[in-house]
Protein backbone atom coordinates (compact mmCIF):
# COMPACT_ATOMS: atom_id res chain seq x y z
CA UNK A 1 0.00 0.00 0.00
CA UNK A 2 1.41 3.36 -0.91
CA UNK A 3 0.16 6.89 -1.31
CA UNK A 4 1.69 9.10 -3.98
CA UNK A 5 1.69 12.84 -3.43
CA UNK A 6 2.90 15.71 -5.59
CA UNK A 7 3.48 19.01 -3.77
CA UNK A 8 3.75 22.15 -5.91
CA UNK A 9 5.68 20.31 -8.60
CA UNK A 10 6.96 22.21 -11.63
CA UNK A 11 9.08 20.94 -14.49
CA UNK A 12 10.44 22.64 -17.62
CA UNK A 13 12.09 20.96 -20.61
CA UNK A 14 14.93 22.65 -22.44
CA UNK A 15 15.62 25.33 -19.82
CA UNK A 16 17.55 28.18 -21.42
CA UNK A 17 16.88 27.09 -25.03
CA UNK A 18 14.36 28.53 -27.52
CA UNK A 19 12.47 25.23 -27.22
CA UNK A 20 11.86 25.55 -23.47
CA UNK A 21 8.45 24.12 -22.54
CA UNK A 22 6.84 24.21 -19.11
CA UNK A 23 5.51 20.66 -18.83
CA UNK A 24 4.20 20.89 -15.27
CA UNK A 25 3.23 24.09 -13.53
CA UNK A 26 2.71 24.01 -9.75
CA UNK A 27 0.95 20.66 -9.66
CA UNK A 28 -0.29 19.33 -6.32
CA UNK A 29 -2.27 16.11 -6.07
CA UNK A 30 -2.66 12.90 -4.09
CA UNK A 31 -3.23 9.43 -5.46
CA UNK A 32 -5.05 7.34 -2.86
CA UNK A 33 -3.35 4.21 -1.62
CA UNK A 34 -4.80 1.09 -3.26
CA UNK A 35 -6.84 3.06 -5.79
CA UNK A 36 -6.93 2.67 -9.54
CA UNK A 37 -6.35 6.21 -10.71
CA UNK A 38 -6.55 7.43 -14.27
CA UNK A 39 -4.60 10.39 -15.61
CA UNK A 40 -6.01 11.91 -18.78
CA UNK A 41 -5.22 14.97 -20.87
CA UNK A 42 -4.14 16.17 -24.30
CA UNK A 43 -0.74 15.43 -25.73
CA UNK A 44 1.55 18.00 -24.14
CA UNK A 45 -0.62 18.41 -21.06
CA UNK A 46 2.15 17.03 -18.84
CA UNK A 47 0.91 13.46 -18.29
CA UNK A 48 4.03 11.62 -19.36
CA UNK A 49 6.32 14.04 -17.55
CA UNK A 50 4.35 13.41 -14.39
CA UNK A 51 4.75 9.67 -14.85
CA UNK A 52 8.52 10.02 -15.13
CA UNK A 53 8.65 12.11 -11.98
CA UNK A 54 6.82 9.43 -10.01
CA UNK A 55 9.70 6.95 -10.03
CA UNK A 56 12.51 9.43 -10.17
CA UNK A 57 13.38 9.26 -13.88
CA UNK A 58 13.05 13.04 -13.84
CA UNK A 59 13.63 15.34 -10.89
CA UNK A 60 11.15 18.13 -10.24
CA UNK A 61 12.62 21.61 -10.77
CA UNK A 62 10.44 22.81 -7.93
CA UNK A 63 8.28 21.00 -5.41
CA UNK A 64 8.41 17.48 -4.01
CA UNK A 65 7.29 14.00 -5.00
CA UNK A 66 6.31 11.97 -1.94
CA UNK A 67 5.91 8.22 -1.57
CA UNK A 68 4.02 7.46 1.64
CA UNK A 69 4.87 10.92 2.85
CA UNK A 70 8.62 10.69 2.19
CA UNK A 71 10.37 12.76 -0.45
CA UNK A 72 11.75 10.30 -3.02
CA UNK A 73 14.76 12.58 -3.60
CA UNK A 74 15.60 12.84 0.11
CA UNK A 75 18.42 10.35 -0.34
CA UNK A 76 19.26 9.98 -4.04
CA UNK A 77 21.43 6.94 -3.23
CA UNK A 78 18.26 5.05 -2.41
CA UNK A 79 16.62 5.82 -5.75
CA UNK A 80 17.14 2.21 -6.84
CA UNK A 81 14.84 1.12 -4.04
CA UNK A 82 12.25 3.74 -5.07
CA UNK A 83 12.30 2.33 -8.61
CA UNK A 84 11.59 -1.15 -7.26
CA UNK A 85 8.66 0.24 -5.29
CA UNK A 86 7.24 2.32 -8.14
CA UNK A 87 7.09 0.21 -11.31
CA UNK A 88 6.79 2.09 -14.59
CA UNK A 89 5.44 0.59 -17.81
CA UNK A 90 6.28 2.98 -20.64
CA UNK A 91 4.37 3.47 -23.88
CA UNK A 92 4.71 0.57 -26.32
CA UNK A 93 6.72 -1.49 -23.81
CA UNK A 94 6.75 -4.43 -26.25
CA UNK A 95 9.64 -2.69 -28.03
CA UNK A 96 11.72 -3.09 -24.88
CA UNK A 97 11.75 -6.90 -24.66
CA UNK A 98 15.35 -7.96 -25.08
CA UNK A 99 15.91 -11.40 -23.59
CA UNK A 100 16.02 -14.66 -25.55
CA UNK A 101 12.87 -16.04 -23.96
CA UNK A 102 9.75 -14.49 -22.49
CA UNK A 103 10.51 -16.25 -19.19
CA UNK A 104 13.98 -14.65 -18.97
CA UNK A 105 12.55 -11.27 -19.85
CA UNK A 106 9.89 -11.36 -17.13
CA UNK A 107 12.46 -12.70 -14.63
CA UNK A 108 14.93 -9.89 -15.38
CA UNK A 109 13.46 -7.42 -12.89
CA UNK A 110 13.06 -9.79 -9.94
CA UNK A 111 16.56 -11.17 -10.58
CA UNK A 112 17.97 -7.65 -10.44
CA UNK A 113 16.29 -7.29 -7.09
CA UNK A 114 18.43 -10.18 -5.85
CA UNK A 115 15.59 -12.62 -5.23
CA UNK A 116 16.12 -16.39 -5.04
CA UNK A 117 15.37 -18.63 -8.02
CA UNK A 118 12.30 -20.16 -6.40
CA UNK A 119 10.81 -16.77 -5.61
CA UNK A 120 11.61 -15.55 -9.12
CA UNK A 121 9.85 -18.55 -10.68
CA UNK A 122 6.81 -17.93 -8.48
CA UNK A 123 6.70 -14.27 -9.43
CA UNK A 124 6.90 -15.08 -13.14
CA UNK A 125 3.97 -17.50 -12.74
CA UNK A 126 1.92 -14.94 -10.84
CA UNK A 127 2.68 -12.14 -13.27
CA UNK A 128 1.60 -14.07 -16.38
CA UNK A 129 -1.59 -15.04 -14.58
CA UNK A 130 -2.43 -11.36 -14.03
CA UNK A 131 -1.93 -10.47 -17.68
CA UNK A 132 -3.49 -13.67 -19.00
CA UNK A 133 -0.44 -14.90 -20.88
CA UNK A 134 -0.39 -18.60 -21.81
CA UNK A 135 2.42 -20.37 -19.82
CA UNK A 136 3.25 -22.28 -23.02
CA UNK A 137 4.66 -19.02 -24.40
CA UNK A 138 7.25 -18.66 -21.62
CA UNK A 139 9.98 -20.50 -23.46
CA UNK A 140 9.34 -18.79 -26.78
CA UNK A 141 11.38 -15.94 -28.17
CA UNK A 142 9.73 -12.51 -28.11
CA UNK A 143 9.95 -12.67 -31.92
CA UNK A 144 7.41 -15.51 -31.97
CA UNK A 145 4.70 -13.56 -30.16
CA UNK A 146 2.01 -11.26 -31.53
CA UNK A 147 2.08 -7.57 -30.63
CA UNK A 148 -0.63 -8.01 -28.00
CA UNK A 149 1.17 -10.96 -26.41
CA UNK A 150 4.45 -9.03 -26.29
CA UNK A 151 2.67 -6.10 -24.64
CA UNK A 152 1.36 -8.47 -21.94
CA UNK A 153 4.80 -9.99 -21.42
CA UNK A 154 6.35 -6.54 -20.99
CA UNK A 155 3.74 -5.54 -18.40
CA UNK A 156 4.23 -8.89 -16.61
CA UNK A 157 7.94 -8.06 -16.38
CA UNK A 158 7.15 -4.98 -14.28
CA UNK A 159 4.45 -6.76 -12.25
CA UNK A 160 6.96 -9.48 -11.37
CA UNK A 161 8.85 -6.87 -9.34
CA UNK A 162 5.65 -6.50 -7.24
CA UNK A 163 5.76 -2.71 -7.17
CA UNK A 164 3.60 -1.02 -4.54
CA UNK A 165 2.74 1.56 -7.18
CA UNK A 166 2.24 0.37 -10.75
CA UNK A 167 2.29 3.19 -13.30
CA UNK A 168 1.31 2.48 -16.92
CA UNK A 169 1.61 5.01 -19.76
CA UNK A 170 -1.06 4.22 -22.39
CA UNK A 171 -1.09 0.46 -21.72
CA UNK A 172 -3.90 -0.23 -24.21
CA UNK A 173 -2.83 2.04 -27.10
CA UNK A 174 -3.27 0.46 -30.51
CA UNK A 175 -4.93 -2.74 -29.28
CA UNK A 176 -8.26 -4.12 -30.46
CA UNK A 177 -11.20 -4.05 -28.01
CA UNK A 178 -10.57 -7.58 -26.76
CA UNK A 179 -6.85 -6.99 -26.21
CA UNK A 180 -7.54 -3.66 -24.52
CA UNK A 181 -10.01 -5.19 -22.05
CA UNK A 182 -7.69 -8.12 -21.29
CA UNK A 183 -4.81 -5.81 -20.39
CA UNK A 184 -6.81 -3.33 -18.36
CA UNK A 185 -8.59 -6.11 -16.48
CA UNK A 186 -5.21 -7.70 -15.71
CA UNK A 187 -3.83 -4.42 -14.43
CA UNK A 188 -6.85 -3.91 -12.18
CA UNK A 189 -6.58 -7.50 -10.90
CA UNK A 190 -2.95 -6.81 -9.95
CA UNK A 191 -4.05 -3.76 -7.96
CA UNK A 192 -6.92 -5.52 -6.21
CA UNK A 193 -4.97 -8.68 -5.31
CA UNK A 194 -1.71 -7.12 -4.16
CA UNK A 195 -3.21 -3.93 -2.72
CA UNK A 196 -0.95 -1.87 -4.97
CA UNK A 197 -1.83 1.59 -6.15
CA UNK A 198 -2.35 1.58 -9.93
CA UNK A 199 -1.96 4.70 -12.08
CA UNK A 200 -3.12 4.47 -15.71
CA UNK A 201 -2.31 7.23 -18.18
CA UNK A 202 -4.69 7.19 -21.12
CA UNK A 203 -6.31 9.20 -23.88
CA UNK A 204 -9.47 7.16 -23.66
CA UNK A 205 -12.25 8.55 -21.50
CA UNK A 206 -14.17 5.30 -22.14
CA UNK A 207 -11.34 3.31 -20.54
CA UNK A 208 -11.19 5.72 -17.59
CA UNK A 209 -14.93 5.37 -17.12
CA UNK A 210 -14.76 1.59 -17.28
CA UNK A 211 -11.76 0.90 -15.04
CA UNK A 212 -10.70 3.77 -12.77
CA UNK A 213 -11.87 4.67 -9.24
CA UNK A 214 -10.39 8.16 -9.40
CA UNK A 215 -9.59 10.39 -12.37
CA UNK A 216 -7.11 13.27 -12.68
CA UNK A 217 -7.58 15.49 -15.73
CA UNK A 218 -4.52 17.45 -16.86
CA UNK A 219 -4.68 20.53 -19.09
CA UNK A 220 -1.96 23.04 -19.91
CA UNK A 221 0.55 21.61 -17.42
CA UNK A 222 -1.91 21.87 -14.52
CA UNK A 223 -4.54 19.72 -12.83
CA UNK A 224 -7.83 20.70 -14.45
CA UNK A 225 -10.13 18.33 -12.56
CA UNK A 226 -9.51 15.73 -9.88
CA UNK A 227 -11.88 13.42 -8.04
CA UNK A 228 -13.74 10.16 -8.10
CA UNK A 229 -14.95 8.96 -11.47
CA UNK A 230 -18.50 10.10 -10.61
CA UNK A 231 -17.32 13.57 -9.65
CA UNK A 232 -15.19 14.03 -12.75
CA UNK A 233 -17.80 12.84 -15.23
CA UNK A 234 -20.44 15.11 -13.67
CA UNK A 235 -18.32 17.93 -15.14
CA UNK A 236 -18.75 16.65 -18.71
CA UNK A 237 -19.56 20.13 -20.05
CA UNK A 238 -16.30 21.55 -18.65
CA UNK A 239 -14.30 18.66 -20.11
CA UNK A 240 -15.82 19.33 -23.53
CA UNK A 241 -15.16 23.05 -23.16
CA UNK A 242 -11.40 22.47 -22.94
CA UNK A 243 -11.53 20.19 -25.97
CA UNK A 244 -11.30 16.88 -24.11
CA UNK A 245 -13.44 13.96 -25.11
CA UNK A 246 -16.02 12.43 -22.83
CA UNK A 247 -17.50 8.96 -23.34
CA UNK A 248 -20.12 9.05 -26.10
CA UNK A 249 -22.85 8.07 -23.64
CA UNK A 250 -21.86 10.91 -21.26
CA UNK A 251 -22.05 13.35 -24.17
CA UNK A 252 -25.48 12.05 -25.19
CA UNK A 253 -26.92 12.41 -21.67
CA UNK A 254 -25.44 15.91 -21.40
CA UNK A 255 -27.18 16.87 -24.67
CA UNK A 256 -30.50 15.54 -23.36
CA UNK A 257 -30.05 17.47 -20.13
CA UNK A 258 -29.23 20.65 -22.03
CA UNK A 259 -32.43 20.18 -24.02
CA UNK A 260 -34.29 20.35 -20.72
CA UNK A 261 -35.01 16.69 -20.03
CA UNK A 262 -34.82 15.42 -16.45
CA UNK A 263 -31.87 13.05 -16.91
CA UNK A 264 -29.14 12.54 -14.29
CA UNK A 265 -25.66 14.12 -14.39
CA UNK A 266 -22.37 12.34 -14.89
CA UNK A 267 -23.63 9.17 -16.58
CA UNK A 268 -20.71 7.18 -18.01
CA UNK A 269 -22.04 3.68 -18.61
CA UNK A 270 -24.62 2.45 -21.09
CA UNK A 271 -26.35 0.53 -18.26
CA UNK A 272 -26.91 3.65 -16.12
CA UNK A 273 -28.14 5.60 -19.13
CA UNK A 274 -30.50 2.80 -20.16
CA UNK A 275 -31.97 2.46 -16.69
CA UNK A 276 -32.46 6.24 -16.33
CA UNK A 277 -34.19 6.46 -19.72
CA UNK A 278 -36.22 3.33 -19.09
CA UNK A 279 -37.70 5.01 -16.03
CA UNK A 280 -38.73 8.00 -18.14
CA UNK A 281 -39.96 6.10 -21.17
CA UNK A 282 -42.00 3.27 -19.70
CA UNK B 1 -17.41 2.56 -65.42
CA UNK B 2 -19.58 0.05 -63.64
CA UNK B 3 -16.61 -2.17 -63.02
CA UNK B 4 -15.57 -1.99 -59.35
CA UNK B 5 -12.20 -0.43 -58.52
CA UNK B 6 -11.30 -3.50 -56.50
CA UNK B 7 -12.91 -6.83 -57.28
CA UNK B 8 -12.00 -9.75 -55.00
CA UNK B 9 -13.64 -13.12 -55.30
CA UNK B 10 -12.80 -16.17 -53.17
CA UNK B 11 -9.49 -14.62 -52.21
CA UNK B 12 -7.32 -16.98 -50.15
CA UNK B 13 -4.00 -16.33 -48.50
CA UNK B 14 -1.86 -18.21 -46.00
CA UNK B 15 1.45 -17.53 -44.35
CA UNK B 16 4.08 -20.24 -44.38
CA UNK B 17 5.68 -20.96 -40.98
CA UNK B 18 9.38 -21.82 -40.55
CA UNK B 19 8.52 -25.51 -40.36
CA UNK B 20 6.62 -25.34 -43.64
CA UNK B 21 3.18 -25.35 -42.03
CA UNK B 22 0.64 -23.15 -43.82
CA UNK B 23 -1.39 -20.84 -41.60
CA UNK B 24 -4.54 -19.68 -43.38
CA UNK B 25 -5.20 -15.95 -42.95
CA UNK B 26 -7.84 -15.17 -45.55
CA UNK B 27 -10.44 -17.74 -46.45
CA UNK B 28 -12.51 -17.13 -49.61
CA UNK B 29 -12.95 -13.40 -49.15
CA UNK B 30 -15.22 -11.76 -51.72
CA UNK B 31 -15.47 -7.96 -51.74
CA UNK B 32 -16.16 -5.37 -54.43
CA UNK B 33 -15.13 -1.79 -53.75
CA UNK B 34 -16.38 0.94 -56.07
CA UNK B 35 -14.40 3.98 -57.10
CA UNK B 36 -14.98 6.84 -54.68
CA UNK B 37 -16.30 4.63 -51.91
CA UNK B 38 -15.40 5.23 -48.23
CA UNK B 39 -15.06 1.82 -46.60
CA UNK B 40 -14.08 0.89 -43.05
CA UNK B 41 -12.72 -2.58 -42.34
CA UNK B 42 -13.12 -3.87 -38.79
CA UNK B 43 -11.91 -7.03 -37.14
CA UNK B 44 -9.97 -8.15 -34.08
CA UNK B 45 -6.18 -8.54 -34.20
CA UNK B 46 -5.32 -11.47 -36.43
CA UNK B 47 -8.63 -11.35 -38.30
CA UNK B 48 -6.82 -10.74 -41.60
CA UNK B 49 -7.54 -7.01 -42.06
CA UNK B 50 -3.98 -5.89 -42.70
CA UNK B 51 -3.25 -8.89 -44.89
CA UNK B 52 -6.22 -8.02 -47.08
CA UNK B 53 -4.97 -4.45 -47.41
CA UNK B 54 -1.52 -5.69 -48.38
CA UNK B 55 -3.06 -7.85 -51.11
CA UNK B 56 -4.90 -4.81 -52.46
CA UNK B 57 -1.70 -2.90 -53.06
CA UNK B 58 0.39 -5.93 -53.99
CA UNK B 59 2.75 -5.98 -51.03
CA UNK B 60 1.60 -9.60 -50.73
CA UNK B 61 0.45 -12.00 -53.42
CA UNK B 62 -2.68 -14.11 -52.92
CA UNK B 63 -2.71 -17.91 -53.19
CA UNK B 64 -5.95 -18.34 -55.08
CA UNK B 65 -9.10 -16.51 -56.12
CA UNK B 66 -9.78 -13.54 -58.35
CA UNK B 67 -8.33 -10.10 -57.68
CA UNK B 68 -8.83 -7.24 -60.10
CA UNK B 69 -7.47 -3.82 -59.10
CA UNK B 70 -8.03 -0.73 -61.28
CA UNK B 71 -9.08 -2.91 -64.18
CA UNK B 72 -5.96 -5.12 -64.05
CA UNK B 73 -6.44 -8.83 -63.39
CA UNK B 74 -3.66 -9.84 -61.02
CA UNK B 75 -3.91 -13.50 -62.00
CA UNK B 76 -3.46 -12.67 -65.67
CA UNK B 77 -0.50 -14.26 -67.44
CA UNK B 78 0.48 -11.14 -69.35
CA UNK B 79 0.73 -8.84 -66.33
CA UNK B 80 4.11 -7.14 -66.67
CA UNK B 81 6.48 -5.79 -64.03
CA UNK B 82 5.54 -2.29 -65.22
CA UNK B 83 1.88 -3.04 -64.63
CA UNK B 84 2.68 -3.99 -61.04
CA UNK B 85 4.53 -0.73 -60.40
CA UNK B 86 1.67 1.18 -61.97
CA UNK B 87 -0.82 -0.61 -59.73
CA UNK B 88 1.15 0.09 -56.57
CA UNK B 89 1.04 3.74 -57.53
CA UNK B 90 -2.76 3.55 -57.85
CA UNK B 91 -3.21 2.22 -54.31
CA UNK B 92 -1.29 4.13 -51.64
CA UNK B 93 -0.98 2.92 -48.09
CA UNK B 94 -0.49 4.74 -44.78
CA UNK B 95 0.66 2.62 -41.85
CA UNK B 96 0.22 2.72 -38.09
CA UNK B 97 3.43 4.19 -36.75
CA UNK B 98 4.05 7.80 -37.82
CA UNK B 99 7.74 7.47 -36.96
CA UNK B 100 8.33 4.60 -39.37
CA UNK B 101 7.12 6.29 -42.54
CA UNK B 102 9.04 9.52 -42.97
CA UNK B 103 12.44 9.22 -44.61
CA UNK B 104 13.68 12.75 -45.24
CA UNK B 105 14.87 15.43 -42.83
CA UNK B 106 12.60 18.14 -44.25
CA UNK B 107 8.84 17.75 -44.70
CA UNK B 108 8.67 18.79 -48.36
CA UNK B 109 11.59 16.53 -49.29
CA UNK B 110 9.77 13.65 -47.71
CA UNK B 111 6.65 14.36 -49.76
CA UNK B 112 8.82 14.62 -52.89
CA UNK B 113 10.41 11.21 -52.30
CA UNK B 114 7.65 9.26 -54.08
CA UNK B 115 7.35 11.34 -57.26
CA UNK B 116 11.18 11.60 -57.46
CA UNK B 117 11.36 7.82 -57.56
CA UNK B 118 8.73 7.75 -60.28
CA UNK B 119 10.94 9.99 -62.42
CA UNK B 120 8.50 12.89 -62.42
CA UNK B 121 10.08 16.08 -63.89
CA UNK B 122 11.30 18.53 -61.18
CA UNK B 123 8.82 21.26 -62.05
CA UNK B 124 5.91 18.88 -61.72
CA UNK B 125 7.31 17.47 -58.46
CA UNK B 126 7.24 20.99 -57.06
CA UNK B 127 3.59 21.35 -58.08
CA UNK B 128 2.59 17.97 -56.73
CA UNK B 129 4.34 18.55 -53.39
CA UNK B 130 2.77 21.98 -52.91
CA UNK B 131 -0.66 20.66 -53.79
CA UNK B 132 -0.34 17.57 -51.57
CA UNK B 133 0.80 19.63 -48.58
CA UNK B 134 -2.01 22.08 -49.10
CA UNK B 135 -4.56 19.25 -49.31
CA UNK B 136 -3.51 17.89 -45.90
CA UNK B 137 -3.20 21.39 -44.43
CA UNK B 138 0.57 21.22 -43.84
CA UNK B 139 1.81 23.92 -46.23
CA UNK B 140 3.21 26.08 -43.44
CA UNK B 141 5.30 23.13 -42.24
CA UNK B 142 6.89 22.47 -45.66
CA UNK B 143 10.39 23.34 -44.42
CA UNK B 144 10.05 21.92 -40.93
CA UNK B 145 11.83 18.87 -39.60
CA UNK B 146 9.44 15.90 -39.41
CA UNK B 147 10.70 14.76 -36.00
CA UNK B 148 9.47 17.97 -34.39
CA UNK B 149 5.90 17.43 -35.61
CA UNK B 150 3.08 15.88 -33.59
CA UNK B 151 1.88 12.37 -34.43
CA UNK B 152 -1.18 13.67 -36.27
CA UNK B 153 0.96 16.07 -38.30
CA UNK B 154 3.41 13.27 -39.19
CA UNK B 155 0.56 11.09 -40.43
CA UNK B 156 -0.74 13.98 -42.54
CA UNK B 157 2.73 14.34 -44.07
CA UNK B 158 2.71 10.59 -44.75
CA UNK B 159 -0.66 11.02 -46.49
CA UNK B 160 0.75 13.93 -48.50
CA UNK B 161 3.63 11.69 -49.59
CA UNK B 162 1.06 9.22 -50.94
CA UNK B 163 -1.01 11.95 -52.62
CA UNK B 164 2.07 13.25 -54.45
CA UNK B 165 2.12 9.91 -56.29
CA UNK B 166 -1.43 10.58 -57.49
CA UNK B 167 -3.14 7.38 -56.42
CA UNK B 168 -6.83 6.78 -56.96
CA UNK B 169 -7.20 4.85 -53.71
CA UNK B 170 -5.68 5.30 -50.27
CA UNK B 171 -5.62 2.58 -47.62
CA UNK B 172 -5.13 3.59 -43.97
CA UNK B 173 -3.92 0.61 -41.96
CA UNK B 174 -4.74 1.65 -38.38
CA UNK B 175 -3.21 5.00 -39.20
CA UNK B 176 -4.90 6.68 -36.25
CA UNK B 177 -4.14 4.00 -33.65
CA UNK B 178 -1.04 5.67 -32.21
CA UNK B 179 -2.50 9.18 -32.19
CA UNK B 180 -4.23 11.15 -29.45
CA UNK B 181 -7.88 12.18 -29.98
CA UNK B 182 -6.84 15.50 -31.51
CA UNK B 183 -4.38 13.93 -33.96
CA UNK B 184 -6.93 11.28 -34.82
CA UNK B 185 -9.48 13.93 -35.72
CA UNK B 186 -6.92 15.74 -37.93
CA UNK B 187 -6.20 12.58 -39.88
CA UNK B 188 -9.85 11.52 -40.19
CA UNK B 189 -10.85 14.99 -41.37
CA UNK B 190 -8.07 14.84 -43.96
CA UNK B 191 -9.07 11.56 -45.54
CA UNK B 192 -12.78 12.33 -45.33
CA UNK B 193 -12.14 15.54 -47.25
CA UNK B 194 -10.14 13.61 -49.83
CA UNK B 195 -13.06 11.24 -50.26
CA UNK B 196 -15.78 13.87 -50.44
CA UNK B 197 -14.00 16.59 -52.39
CA UNK B 198 -11.54 14.68 -54.57
CA UNK B 199 -13.53 11.48 -55.00
CA UNK B 200 -10.65 9.42 -53.63
CA UNK B 201 -11.47 5.82 -52.77
CA UNK B 202 -10.71 5.48 -49.04
CA UNK B 203 -10.30 2.19 -47.21
CA UNK B 204 -9.68 2.60 -43.50
CA UNK B 205 -8.75 -0.26 -41.22
CA UNK B 206 -9.49 0.63 -37.64
CA UNK B 207 -10.31 -0.51 -34.12
CA UNK B 208 -12.32 2.60 -33.38
CA UNK B 209 -16.02 1.96 -33.84
CA UNK B 210 -16.89 5.64 -33.82
CA UNK B 211 -14.48 6.10 -36.71
CA UNK B 212 -15.99 3.22 -38.69
CA UNK B 213 -19.49 4.60 -38.09
CA UNK B 214 -18.62 7.59 -40.31
CA UNK B 215 -17.82 5.50 -43.40
CA UNK B 216 -20.29 4.74 -46.23
CA UNK B 217 -19.80 1.07 -45.68
CA UNK B 218 -18.41 -1.22 -42.98
CA UNK B 219 -16.89 -4.63 -43.62
CA UNK B 220 -16.24 -6.90 -40.64
CA UNK B 221 -13.64 -9.64 -40.92
CA UNK B 222 -13.53 -12.50 -38.46
CA UNK B 223 -10.91 -15.24 -38.68
CA UNK B 224 -10.20 -14.54 -42.31
CA UNK B 225 -13.80 -14.44 -43.52
CA UNK B 226 -16.21 -11.63 -44.25
CA UNK B 227 -18.62 -11.73 -41.31
CA UNK B 228 -20.64 -8.61 -42.14
CA UNK B 229 -20.75 -6.12 -45.01
CA UNK B 230 -23.18 -3.22 -45.06
CA UNK B 231 -23.89 0.36 -44.08
CA UNK B 232 -22.86 1.41 -40.55
CA UNK B 233 -26.55 1.30 -39.58
CA UNK B 234 -26.86 -2.29 -40.78
CA UNK B 235 -23.61 -3.50 -39.24
CA UNK B 236 -23.92 -1.75 -35.88
CA UNK B 237 -27.55 -2.86 -35.81
CA UNK B 238 -26.31 -6.32 -34.85
CA UNK B 239 -24.27 -5.72 -31.70
CA UNK B 240 -24.35 -9.37 -30.62
CA UNK B 241 -22.53 -10.47 -33.76
CA UNK B 242 -19.96 -7.70 -33.39
CA UNK B 243 -19.31 -8.55 -29.76
CA UNK B 244 -18.92 -12.23 -30.66
CA UNK B 245 -16.27 -11.17 -33.19
CA UNK B 246 -14.33 -9.42 -30.40
CA UNK B 247 -15.46 -5.93 -31.39
CA UNK B 248 -17.38 -3.14 -29.68
CA UNK B 249 -20.37 -1.16 -30.80
CA UNK B 250 -20.60 2.61 -30.33
CA UNK B 251 -22.18 3.38 -26.94
CA UNK B 252 -25.23 5.08 -28.50
CA UNK B 253 -25.96 1.97 -30.58
CA UNK B 254 -25.64 -0.17 -27.45
CA UNK B 255 -28.06 2.14 -25.63
CA UNK B 256 -30.72 1.94 -28.36
CA UNK B 257 -30.44 -1.85 -28.26
CA UNK B 258 -30.72 -1.96 -24.48
CA UNK B 259 -33.89 0.16 -24.66
CA UNK B 260 -35.41 -2.03 -27.37
CA UNK B 261 -34.73 -5.10 -25.26
CA UNK B 262 -36.83 -3.49 -22.54
CA UNK B 263 -39.71 -3.29 -25.00
CA UNK B 264 -39.35 0.43 -25.74
CA UNK B 265 -40.10 1.10 -29.42
CA UNK B 266 -37.17 3.20 -30.65
CA UNK B 267 -37.48 4.25 -34.27
CA UNK B 268 -34.40 4.66 -36.44
CA UNK B 269 -30.79 3.59 -36.07
CA UNK B 270 -28.67 6.55 -35.09
CA UNK B 271 -24.96 6.44 -35.81
CA UNK B 272 -23.85 9.80 -34.45
CA UNK B 273 -24.42 11.21 -30.95
CA UNK B 274 -26.61 14.03 -32.33
CA UNK B 275 -28.88 11.64 -34.22
CA UNK B 276 -29.26 9.56 -31.09
CA UNK B 277 -30.09 12.64 -28.99
CA UNK B 278 -32.74 13.66 -31.54
CA UNK B 279 -34.42 10.26 -31.52
CA UNK B 280 -34.49 9.99 -27.74
CA UNK B 281 -35.65 13.61 -27.37
CA UNK B 282 -38.64 12.81 -29.56
CA UNK B 283 -39.51 9.74 -27.47
CA UNK B 284 -39.21 11.72 -24.24
CA UNK B 285 -41.48 14.45 -25.62
CA UNK B 286 -44.05 11.85 -26.67
CA UNK B 287 -44.06 10.63 -23.07
CA UNK B 288 -44.79 14.16 -21.95
CA UNK B 289 -41.39 14.95 -20.45
CA UNK B 290 -41.32 18.65 -21.09
CA UNK B 291 -38.60 20.20 -23.12
CA UNK B 292 -38.56 23.59 -21.49
CA UNK B 293 -36.53 25.13 -24.29
CA UNK B 294 -39.07 24.07 -26.92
Amino acid sequence: MATVTLEHVSYTYGVGTPFGIRALDDVSLTVRSGSITGIIGHTGSGKSTMVQLLNGLEKPAEGRVLLDGKDIWEDPKRMREIRFRVGLVMQYPEYQLFEETIRADIAFGPRNMGLGEEEIAQRVRDAIKFVGLDPALLDKSPFDLSGGQKRRAAIAGVMAMRPEVLVLDEPAAGLDPRGRDAILEGVCAYGKETGATVIIVSHSMEDMAAYCDDVIVMANARVFLEGTRDEVFSHADELLSVGLDVPQITHLMLMLKQRGFPVPDGVYTVETAASALRGLLQ
Amino acid sequence: MNQPFIHAKDLCFSYVEDDGRRVPVLDHVSIDIRKGEYVAILGHNGSGKSTLAKLFNLILEHDSGELVVAGKDLMSEDLTEDDLYALRREVGMVFQNPDNQLVATIVEEDVAFGPENLGVPPKEIRERVDRALSTVGMTEYARHEPHRLSGGQKQRVAIAGILAMKPSCIILDESTAMLDPHGRREVIDTFERLNREEGMTVITITHYMNEAARADRVIVLDDGRVLMDGTPVEVFGEPERLLAAGLDVPQCTALIHALRKEGIAVKGDPVTTEECADIISKLLEEKGHGNRHA
